[in-house]
């Protein structure tokens, strides 16, 4: 591999390092370039214990840019973990879509620590996140262990040193945690400023900046659109059904609204239903709440229509 | 609509249905375009920045500065007049966020050349820093790179080159972004090491790493007061920033870091940004 980069480049230096430093597997993670590109990395991270992870070992890809270590790499999850859309790059400050609080001095194994560290948080809605139920997570670290990499050629039964049942996962384990809580405490505040400086204070959703800009642009069209007795049905049908089953995950405001449509069409399916579901059912939700509501608008217009002949007519008379 | 990008339709039922229709499966993808559109509007700007400005230009008469305000500008154009009277030059620095950094290096080894004297005694400084950097928790294999090519360019000037040559490593994007990252990590270690003193600087209850993960690792995070405090100190030279805003008085102010040096290097700020200043 050395014959085929210039040495000189800073990013060539930096990952030759980064690679030889990595070389051997740990207990909790490991990664190394592809043979025939020192810029595309495979990794394994095991699931952190005491949590639904607990377990699993999950495989996945980093793309480095050109420019790196100045611009973050990009991770991407090729194992279905419950935690991580596979195949999407991930929305974690550390990766390419926040590159603004990336440190140079940061490196390839912080990366690995800081996943490690955030499977556990909620996912929030952000982008190439998932909040599967821990049932549904627990059985995916189960299967992870099947895991097999066409492209390095990994087991996931043996990408990692096997846990020795006197290791002490304390001190990798704190300071995943310690990097998690910082990113996403990152993640907030480069939110905070981009949604000109709303506080910053709670956790967001990277959604929730879009959540409230297209909420007020419906409800003006609505305005400018609708008759006011309009409104008020849809507003009530609207929010008949926001007693949440799930308090227990907080949920982007999209997911939430997808959920009511679903609950509404199916009335009978009183169940809490995953986010995950197949897209086509809330697609068939929201058909069927449409019409409702359109049926319900119409009733009401010829309803007024009718009251105002009516009065005209005790006019003249 | 900020994530859709969608042409406005006539009547809300219709925009309604649109939305819901194509809100679950363009949710996530949008996001991601309207992400990913952000980051590249800000590469475009950051490029015609780039292609306007070098990162250290050549040093040119304080004149030029007349002319980047209105002549009835009064504020700006009588402080101009009264920076003429200690300073006749000035050198310009990239507006990218790393303009202090990148002024206080350039400045300071241009000042160095000749004190050979100073210039060993900044080099012993700058050499055993990395090691303060190692034993505050730093990553050896992920700092020694910045800490080299700083420690290059300090042995380039041991060798009394021409200006140009310091001025043009300064203009290498790779060389001088290295040199950015490093004084940034100085400027975080000394801020870290003394973080009982600073903690009482610090705004919106942050603790002094937190404050130093967010604003002075990351390269394009402006300085502040703060930071040219830290990096002065951790190198132990002085600096004099001439502070020209648009307050009243007809004067510039200036400040001196830390407090009663002799500065050798004088930085010229306006909001937001740094050049150097010479006599």
């Amino acid at each position: 591999m050395e014959s085929k980069y210039n040495l000189k480049s800073p990013a060539v230096k930096r990952l030759m390092k980064e690679a030889a430093e990595l070389r051997d597997p740990t207990e909790h993670y490991h990664a190394q370039p592809l043979e025939d590109n020192l810029f595309e990395w495979h990794f394994s991270v095991r699931g952190p214990p005491d949590s639904d992870f607990d377990g699993g070992v999950y495989h996945g890809r980093i793309i480095l840019p050109p420019e790196y270590p100045m611009k973050p790499p990009s991770i991407i999850l090729l194992t279905p973990n419950g935690r991580f859309e596979v195949g999407k790059k991930i929305c974690l400050s550390i990766s390419g879509h926040h590159p603004e609080t990336w440190q140079p001095s940061w490196s390839i194994r912080t990366a690995l620590i800081a996943i490690i560290g955030f499977m556990p948080t909620k996912g929030e809605g952000a982008i190439g996140s998932l909040d599967y139920t821990p049932e549904e997570r627990r059985a995916l670290a189960k299967k992870s262990q099947d895991f097999c990499c066409e492209t390095c050629g990994c087991t996931m039964r043996s990408a990692l040193l096997d846990l020795t049942p006197n290791s002490n996962p304390g001190a990798e384990d704190h300071t995943a945690k310690e990097l998690a809580q910082q990113i996403n405490f990152k993640a907030e505040s480069s939110l905070s400023r981009e949604s000109s400086e709303n506080e910053g204070g709670e956790s967001e959703p990277s959604t929730h900046t879009q959540g409230p800009s297209s909420a007020s642009q419906e409800a003006e069209k609505d305005q400018a659109e609708q008759v006011e007795a309009s409104q008020s049905t849809r507003a009530e049908a609207l929010q008949t059904p926001t007693t949440p089953t799930s308090s227990d995950r907080p949920l982007s405001p999209r997911q939430r609204r997808a959920q009511q449509t679903q609950r509404e069409s199916a009335a009978s399916r009183a169940v809490f239903t995953p986010v995950h579901q197949p897209q086509d059912e809330s697609h068939t939700g929201s058909a069927v709440l449409i019409v409702v509501l359109t049926l319900a608008l119409a009733a009401l217009i010829f309803r007024r229509i009718y009251l105002a002949h009516e009065y005209k007519f005790d006019y003249d008379l | 609509m900020s994530c859709g990008g969608r042409k406005p339709i006539s009547t809300a039922k219709m925009a309604e249905e649109q939305q819901e229709s194509s809100q679950g499966e363009m949710e996530g993808v949008n996001c991601l375009a309207y992400d990913e559109a952000i980051i590249a509007q800000q590469d475009r700007i950051q490029q015609e920045i780039a292609t306007s400005n070098p990162l250290v230009s050549d040093r040119q008469d304080l004149s030029v500065l007349q002319s980047e305000y209105a002549e009835d500008d009064t504020v700006y154009q009588l402080k101009i007049k009264d920076l003429h009277k200690k300073y006749s030059y000035i050198r310009k620095t990239r507006p990218d966020g790393n303009c202090f950094y990148r002024a206080f290096g350039f400045a300071h080894l241009e000042s160095l050349l000749d004190d050979s004297k100073e210039l060993q005694k900044f080099k012993a400084v700058a050499a055993k820093s990395k090691l303060d950097l190692v034993n505050e928790g730093f990553t050896e294999f992920t700092i020694e790179d910045f800490h080299n090519t700083f420690m290059d360019l300090i042995e380039l000037c041991e060798k009394q080159p021409r200006l140009q040559e310091v001025l043009s490593s300064f203009n290498d994007q790779n060389v001088s972004d290295y040199v950015v990252v490093y004084l940034r990590l100085l400027t975080s270690g000394y801020l870290q090491r003394e973080h009982t003193f600073f903690q009482h600087f610090i705004e919106g209850g942050r603790t002094v790493k937190e404050f130093c993960q967010q604003e002075v690792e990351p390269m394009s995070k402006e300085s502040d007061h703060i930071h040219i405090i830290a990096l002065a100190q951790a190198l132990d030279v002085s600096i004099l920033v001439e502070y020209m805003d648009r307050g009243e008085g007809g004067t510039v102010n200036h400040h001196v870091f830390p407090e009663g040096g002799d500065p050798r290097i004088f930085l010229l700020y306006r909001p937001g940004h740094y050049d150097i200043l010479y006599k």
